[in-house]
């Protein structure tokens, strides 16, 4: 999330949102092209305007939701999610350089995978399965940080091994022949198709690895190579002479250049792309929603409207309880507080209904995840305070409870604006809440460390791939209590019928059945009320007038800048 | 002379040694931890460990320090783990976060600041100085209120607001300017004005104010002196009065206003910056401060630092040419 934009723009933020509706849209024109078509879409510039820069442009440590934004038109992976779709379909999982997603054992403690024919990489030498097993031990090392954790906590011998440049390799990636890879895993582990479409899973060169400065020039495997990058803040993407269609059918790769610019405010991307003047009009926003400003204009001006893209990425936003402290051991109280508190003024809060749904369950609310509707404490839209004020005399707080809520203070969906939601909903249920905040890093530490967790605080998920694995064995697996700091498990919650029920879905190789599985988890843990689920976020993106076939994946919620024409 | 910049060097490098010792303990007393920012999610003790090592914060903070003065004075290597680079003197640090030293990153955006502070001290200038005497000479006017009340205006306005705005206006709405991005002036220089026109503006809005108000106070103060008195009873034209004599008196405090103001704004104009999209020192400033990038952070404040020490120097400098009165002590 974007710390650095000062609080003090949100002012000036507001200012042009009235003055962006006073202008009504004059600026935008419409475009008369023809419409999208694959086989001749090739060709022109595509540039993506973003808030945030791409961070190290290296595979293995980059940290990806399905393969990410702008990494998975250089880096192919294993697998990948399903880019030929804007709709719920682009949760699924779909091979990339392998031939099928992968084939577990009996138990899905080993995973053999077979690269496709005719792979190459950007100099023209052949993608073998050395590369791939070269490329996942690179992420091992220390000196390339910043990846995701499950390839050490699953790889046999994971735990202890330091990456390849000391010379040592990890046995439990055999590579039997070029074109077959095969994983020894420490326990089942169904949703390994789903991991192989990290960035960790890309084929590396082992002759082209310079260590750190790889993420200079990263070797291509996909539509793409990277002729420019200033640090990932602005890169230059064109294309590889030795990928083509025939060896690829996820990505149309349409433009012949994609420009990457970062670090640019949010209303300054809004505002270009709305004007779409020059360049601006075959631009795309990389990272940033629209604003106030613009959702204001989308009733009166038509051709906005079209340019709207609206897109869902998993992810919870919710109010967590620390049954360690007093009285959030008592499940009545936390009841009560999920039947007093106001979704409404919440959602308000962040922006607004256009921006996010009410959640009454932990699972995002998409089938990938194994979506389970359930509504334990029905508070309606606002609240139902004479329900939480009655539960609260049975807890033996019949004249109300005073309570702490951590938060924030960054404007963000963890900041004072949710706080005060949640504090004047809760209020008219007879619990007063003083409210604590603290400085978003200061805040993340504290609340991600047991001994200094908050009672009461508010807090938001987004899983790592769209199932109910990485969604709710974070934060409710009693093994992944991290005393350390980095934990998510707030309730502390270690339940070995949980525990067993995790890893009984874990074993699931068949999405179907293990969707059901984790719903049906979700829905036990949401009868003890360990959070208060408080919405989904909507996104909301726009595009320039020149763009084509511009949809938002519903894997991780962001433009697949794979599909998109600019001709 | 020379005794005049001995003492100023030397007075540069103990306000150099002075910063550089408090940002480290500043940074060394708060409770962070850039490793772990680094290492990422569940990165655990021995992982952590070793990207310690790399960052070098395992060290006791004297220990730091002084690794740190003597890259400074004699350069240093840094082992990446995979690959060893040298920084060679004057070393202001390597930032393992971004691979690359920071000298190098500083001195990549100074012509960007450079461009910034400079065209924008050309037209607030003539904004300045240009309402500063026109305020002066019609005292009490309908035009001098109005300037003053928009110069007030100016000064309240941020520049971020304003920057928001002339872009919605000029780039949104009448499409007169490109959205601005940063062109080197070498590259292009009409692309480099015509993208820059803005923040100039911007900039100079805001910082006009201040000039034009003390052009005003000064100049009124030279215009009832003697000197001036006398001038006029020598049949001087009023012209040449203000503009040969007047004024000449009247701009010695803004020349150290400007000295400041161009001092600060080289170490980076980060608001300017951020409303603009540039990737100027001062964004570079703010970015280090959220990763924890410690020599970046370092480094800034130095070179921040430094500008502004060497902007009052050559301020005592300019004084003493517009005023022969004053003497370089």
């Amino acid at each position: 999330m974007s710390k650095s934009r000062a609080v003090a723009a949100a002012a000036g933020f507001a200012l042009l949102a009235g003055l962006a509706t006073a202008c009504g849209g004059g600026a935008a024109k419409g475009s008369a092209t023809a419409a999208f078509d694959p086989a001749t879409c090739q060709g022109g510039t595509l540039t993506v305007l973003a808030q945030q820069g791409q961070g190290k442009f290296d595979p293995a440590e980059l940290y990806t939701s399905g393969g990410g934004k702008v990494p998975t038109l250089v880096f192919r992976t294993l697998t990948t999610r399903d880019h030929t779709t804007g709709g719920p379909d682009g949760a699924k999982v779909v091979p990339d350089l392998a031939t099928d997603t992968g084939e577990p054992s009996q138990d899905a403690t080993v995973w053999t995978y077979h690269l496709k024919a005719g792979l190459k990489f950007e100099d023209g030498t052949p993608i073998r399965s050395a590369d791939v097993k070269y490329g996942i031990e690179r992420s091992f090392a220390p000196e390339l940080p910043g990846g995701p954790p499950y390839l050490r906590d699953w790889l046999i011998g994971g735990e202890q091994y330091a990456g390849p440049f000391k010379g040592a390799d990890l046995p439990s990636i055999e590579t039997p022949d070029d074109s077959t890879v095969i994983f020894r895993l420490t326990k089942p582990e169904g949703d390994f198709p789903y991991l192989a479409t990290a960035t960790q899973f890309a084929p590396v060169p082992r002759a082209k690895d310079t260590g750190t400065d790889y993420q200079k020039h990263p070797i291509s495997s996909g539509p793409y190579v990277v002729t420019s990058n200033d640090n990932g803040k602005s890169m230059v993407l064109e294309r590889n002479p030795y990928w083509t269609r025939s060896i690829d059918d996820q990505r149309l790769a349409c433009p012949d250049k994609i420009v990457y610019t970062s670090g640019l405010d949010s209303a300054v991307i809004n505002q270009r792309l709305a004007a779409s003047s020059g360049d601006d009009a075959r631009a795309v926003s990389g990272d940033t929603d629209i604003d106030a400003g613009i959702l204001a204009r989308l009733n009166s001006d038509a051709e906005l409207r079209s340019r709207v893209t609206t897109g869902y990425f998993g992810a919870t936003q919710y109010l967590a309880f620390n049954p360690t402290v007093k009285p959030f051991d008592n499940p009545l109280v936390r009841q009560a507080i999920s039947y007093a508190v106001d979704r409404q003024s919440v959602i308000n809060a962040v922006g607004g209904s256009a921006v996010a749904k009410p959640a009454t369950t932990f699972l995002p609310d998409q089938p990938a995840f194994g979506y389970t509707p359930y509504d334990y404490f029905p508070s309606g839209p606002s609240g139902d305070p004479a329900k939480a004020k009655e539960l609260l005399a049975q807890a033996g707080y019949p004249n109300g409870l005073s309570i702490t809520l951590s938060h924030a203070t960054s404007q963000t969906d963890i900041g004072p604006a949710v706080a005060a939601a949640v504090q004047e909903a809760l209020g008219k249920a007879g619990i007063t809440v003083k409210l604590d905040p603290s400085a978003d890093d200061d805040y993340g530490t504290r609340t991600q460390l047991p001994s200094s967790e908050p009672g009461f605080f508010i807090s938001g998920w987004g899983a790592d791939w769209p199932s109910g694995g990485p969604f709710l064995a974070p934060i409710f697996d009693g093994r992944q209590i991290l005393t350390a700091g980095g934990n998510f498990n707030s309730a502390q919650l270690n339940d070995p019928q949980v525990n067993a029920e995790i890893d009984a879905a874990n074993k699931l190789t068949d999405p179907a059945a293990a969707q059901r599985a984790w719903g049906q988890l979700d829905a036990e843990l949401g009868k003890q009320a360990w959070t208060v689920p408080l919405y989904h976020p909507v996104y909301k993106r726009l595009v320039g007038k020149d763009v084509k076939n511009a949809y938002v994946s519903q894997w991780n919620g962001v433009y697949d800048l794979s599909r998109i024409s600019v001709k | 002379m020379i005794r005049f910049l001995l003492r100023r060097a030397f007075s540069t490098l103990t306000v150099m040694l002075v910063l550089s010792v408090v940002v480290y303990l500043v940074f060394y007393a708060a409770p962070h931890d850039p490793a772990r920012l680094v290492c990422g999610k569940g990165c655990d003790g021995v992982r952590l460990a070793v990207v310690r090592h790399k960052l070098g914060t395992d060290l006791p903070l004297w220990q730091q320090y002084w690794q740190f003065l003597h890259g400074l004075l004699a350069g240093r290597d840094f082992d990446a783990g995979t690959d060893v680079t040298h920084c060679s003197a004057p070393c202001f640090g390597y930032s393992f976060q971004t691979d690359q030293p920071v000298l190098g990153m500083i001195t990549a955006r100074l012509p960007l600041d450079a461009s910034l502070a400079v065209g924008a001290a050309v037209v607030w200038l003539l904004l300045g100085i240009g309402a500063g005497v026109l305020a002066a000479l019609r005292r009490g006017g309908i035009g001098e209120r109005a300037l003053t009340g928009v110069t007030l205006a100016g000064m309240a306005m941020p520049v971020f607001l304003v920057g928001l705005l002339l872009m919605m206006v000029c780039c949104g709405y009448l499409q007169w300017l490109p959205f601005p991005s940063y062109v080197p002036l070498t590259q292009d220089p009409l692309a480099w004005a015509s993208n820059l026109a803005l923040p100039w503006l911007s900039l100079a809005l805001v910082m006009a104010a201040a000039y034009a108000r003390m052009t005003r106070s000064a100049l009124l103060e030279t215009l009832a002196e003697d000197h001036i008195r006398t001038a006029r009873a020598y049949g001087l034209g009023e012209r040449r009065i203000v503009l040969g004599h007047a004024l000449r008196g009247a701009l010695t405090p803004v020349i150290t206003l400007l000295a400041m103001d161009l001092g600060g704004l080289l170490g980076g104009a980060q608001l300017t910056e951020s409303v603009f999209g540039f990737d100027g020192i001062g964004r570079l400033l703010v970015e280090s401060v959220n990763t924890i990038d410690l020599p970046v952070v370092v480094g800034i404040t130095l070179f921040a630092g430094f500008f502004i020490v060497i902007a009052n120097a050559v301020a005592d400098l300019l004084y003493a040419l517009a005023d022969p009165r004053v003497g370089l002590q």
